[in-house]
């Protein structure tokens, strides 16, 4: 029995060890308990466990999925797959942060949100309006704080400062594609000092393909078609609601893969999970193997810039026509 | 000049360029700082500097201008120097007896021998007092004033009475007086950044005795590199509140050289490395409680704020305002981050906030400019579009909601200004759009055109 005790101990203690070299999170690896996590199926059990390390988004089927909801203290990135659903991408962005403002645990400090964004992004997709944060996300202007730097070295290093302090609910950083500067040592930095502080830093990748970053959680975030307003009368034909979100878990080291559908309501500052009236037909992910997404860094207007030309201008190997040679009679 | 080249053919001709000599005398202007914050540029080709209290700096008077000339000329310039205890009797003895030094009240006795050109006149006073026959300065020191005033003016008495010292002439310096500074003369050439973000480090510590004995804290501080060869860099940083600590004042300039380190030529290193307060304001002592939390929350918030602007130069962080204004652009103004007004402005916005009811839908991303949209087909002609190019890619409108009419502020615009028609439109993959219609149809000239304003979350 004794012998069994140290074991356990020695488990325990291997195991934080092991959380606190791979920066997750040492709630999610040493359950409370003897017994080991691995056996202890389901979900709730987990949530018991972690209650403080997540975000509750409160749409339940992502929380689930996520065991919990989105980490506090560590680096999420939400991609979009063009420049122009960078609004989708920051807007669920900004509705984590109000969430997390609207819990208040400590009401004089950490209600700002500081939003830093490279000056090439902001110019493509529009810098941040303060009386529609206001409206749709209650963030009064005087709580936003907004940088944009000219070189991404900057941004990052603004981010890592802001990232530090204790004045932020949020740090939402906004960049533009992939860059080599965006490395896995890069989002490790911010990953780290977002544990540091326990507070989240929200990495908004517009116009970019996933590729390897030390962030526990990706999302792809775009558009949903809103649903129609509500009235007293049932729902108003051809009116567009609240703003909606299709959600991908693109990576989680916990969690199935998935899509969701949730609709953020500005007036209660909640998510709600929808089933979208309008949309195409939804097909469940499939469960057994990783959701694919959608291929992302489609650019519309402007080329992608790791996207080397061909040579001389010429159309490329998939652009240029076949030309097959004459037929052969006979 | 034909003349000229038939005599020595390998002459070589250079015109004139005003523009670069002043530039070179503003660049010496700088080097002088080293000598005394307060230099003056005197016409084209001089300079005046103030050395009240610095002469001891250096050795005495004497010893002073002799570096100032042999540094000048290891840099290869030939420069004449006169030291006396008025502006105008330094000016004449630069001029026409360098170097010398003409002690306190003795100026008549300098002067006396010197031509009439010393004493700073008009060409055309100085034909005339040569016309009469007083060629030198001595032939007219001792004269009657009254004729004097009365043949040539009271500009030429001013003047006398300036080289004599005898009428208060004030310099006008290039640069304000900074209310505290502090340096380092190097014996060896600093090359490495490092190490003068440490002499920084070093020359706050000095400015920090004195700006605790004002109570006071710095609001803006000027670093200034003088280099070997003369070059002078110089690096303001600002804070938003005011500060004194060597430590906090030594990361705002890490940030600042970091920011500038591409461009900033070391060369051969800098000799000399000045610190200096350009604006300071009381500073107010808060006392910190026991568990060390006393301090204002808004330090750290302000010192991030300062960094970053010591990092971006020009608009840092910035902290939208709203502006009345119904025009959507109008709105809101993005003004660099202070501390100190934040506060201030937090009291005005939540006091009325709980009452009023939400404003019309309003996009969370704007264009700064609004970009041009060409709309395909539109129902009915006021009517929302049903297909759109914007960026070159195809639209299609499932939903529209609007329109929302903004008129032109008529007190700023002229009066015919077209309206706005502005429309929430909904995509067929959902993405949600902010486009208006500039103008009605049929009522000026020309098509209404479309843009894009905005987009929605």
């Amino acid at each position: 029995m004794a012998r069994n005790a140290t074991a356990q101990k020695t488990i325990y203690a291997l195991r934080r060890e092991i959380a606190r070299i791979e920066g997750v999170l040492p709630e999610r690896l040493a359950a409370p308990g003897e017994e080991d996590p691995v056996l202890r199926r389901g979900v709730s059990a987990m949530r018991g466990a972690a209650a403080g390390a997540f975000l509750e988004t409160g749409a339940a089927g992502l929380d689930n999925a996520l065991a919990g909801g989105v980490p506090r203290g560590a680096l999420t990135e939400i991609h979009a797959p063009a420049a122009r659903d960078a609004g989708a991408a920051a807007g669920f962005a900004l509705a984590l942060s109000s969430l997390l403002r609207k819990e208040g645990r400590r009401p004089e400090k950490r209600r700002a949100v500081c939003w830093i964004g490279t000056a090439d992004l902001v110019r493509e997709a529009g810098f941040p309006y303060a009386p529609g944060l206001k409206r749709v996300f209650g963030l009064p202007a005087h709580d936003l704080l907004f940088c944009a730097a000219g070189k991404l070295a900057d941004a990052l290093w603004i981010a890592e400062e802001a990232s530090r302090l204790d004045d932020f609910a949020a740090v939402v950083l906004e960049i533009r594609g992939n860059p080599a500067r965006l490395d896995l040592t890069a989002t490790r930095r911010l990953n780290r000092r977002a544990q540091e502080r326990g507070r989240p830093v929200f990495l908004v990748r517009a116009a970019s393909f996933a590729e390897p970053t030390a962030a526990p959680v990706r999302f792809h975030v775009s558009s949903a078609p809103a649903v129609p307003r509500s009235t007293l009368s049932g729902a108003l034909e051809d009116s567009i609601g609240h703003p909606a979100f299709t959600v991908a878990i693109g990576k989680s080291p916990t969690s199935l893969p998935g899509e969701f559908v949730l609709e953020w309501n500005p007036d209660v500052l909640a998510f709600y999970e929808i089933r979208p009236a309008y949309s195409r037909a939804l097909v469940p992910a499939p469960a057994h193997r990783p959701h694919l997404p959608a291929a992302g860094g489609t650019v519309v207007a402007l080329r992608r810039a790791d996207a080397a030309p061909a040579p001389g201008d010429q159309p490329s190997r998939e652009e240029r026509p076949a030309h097959p040679g004459p037929r052969r009679a006979g | 000049m034909a003349d000229a080249r038939a005599m020595h053919p390998s002459l070589e001709v250079v015109e004139a360029d005003p523009e670069a000599d002043r530039h070179l005398l503003t660049g010496l202007a700088d080097w002088c700082d080293r000598y005394t914050p307060l230099v003056a540029l005197d016409g084209a080709d001089g300079l005046f500097l103030d050395i009240t209290g610095c002469a001891h700096l250096f050795g005495g008077e004497e010893k002073m201008m002799q570096d100032v000339l042999s540094r000048l000329l290891r840099q290869g310039f030939d420069a004449r120097a006169g030291l006396a205890s008025c502006p105008g009797a330094a000016w004449a003895a630069a001029r026409f007896s360098s170097p010398s030094v003409i002690p306190s009240g003795r100026e008549a006795d300098a002067i006396a021998p010197l031509p009439l050109s010393a004493l700073r006149i008009d060409t055309d006073i100085r034909a005339g007092l040569e016309s009469v026959g007083l060629y030198t300065a001595g032939a007219i020191l001792d004269a009657p004033r009254a004729p004097l005033a009365r043949r040539f003016g009271a500009g030429l008495l001013t003047r006398l009475d300036q080289a004599l010292g005898r009428a208060e002439e004030a310099i006008s310096p290039r640069l304000p007086v900074p209310p505290l500074s502090a340096e380092r003369q190097l014996a060896e050439p600093m090359v490495s950044t490092d190490g003068i973000e440490v002499l920084a480090h070093t020359l706050a510590v000095t400015l920090k005795q004195d700006l605790e004995r004002r109570g006071e804290g710095a609001d803006a501080l000027q670093l200034s590199l003088f280099r070997v060869d003369g070059a002078v860099h110089r690096y303001v940083v600002r804070t938003s509140l005011p500060v004194r600590e060597p430590a906090v004042i030594r990361r705002l300039f890490r940030e600042r050289l970091a920011a500038v380190e591409d461009e900033i030529d070391t060369g051969y290193g800098f000799e000399l490395v000045r610190l200096s307060v350009l604006e300071a304001s009381p500073f107010a002592l808060v006392q910190a409680d026991l568990a060390g939390e006393g301090a204002s929350e808004e330090e750290g918030l302000a010192f991030f704020a300062d960094r970053v602007q010591a990092r971006l130069g020009g608009n840092g962080l910035m902290r939208p305002v709203p502006v009345e204004s119904h025009i959507p652009e109008r709105a809101v103004r993005m003004v660099p981050f202070t501390a100190s007004e934040k506060a201030l402005l937090r009291e005005k916005e939540e006091a009325p906030s709980a009452q009023v009811p939400p404003g019309p839908e309003r996009p969370i991303r704007l264009f700064a400019n609004p970009e041009p949209v060409e709309v395909i087909a539109a129902e009915v002609p006021e009517g929302p579009p049903l297909h759109f190019r914007w960026r070159r890619a195809m639209y299609h409108v499932a939903r529209v909601e609007g329109p929302e009419r903004i008129a032109p502020e008529w007190w700023r615009t002229p009066e015919d200004a077209s309206t706005r028609d502005y429309f929430r439109v909904e995509d067929a993959e959902g993405r949600r759009y902010w486009l208006y219609r500039q103008g009605l149809y049929g009522a000026g000239e020309g098509m209404p055109r479309w843009f894009m304003h905005g987009i929605f979350a």
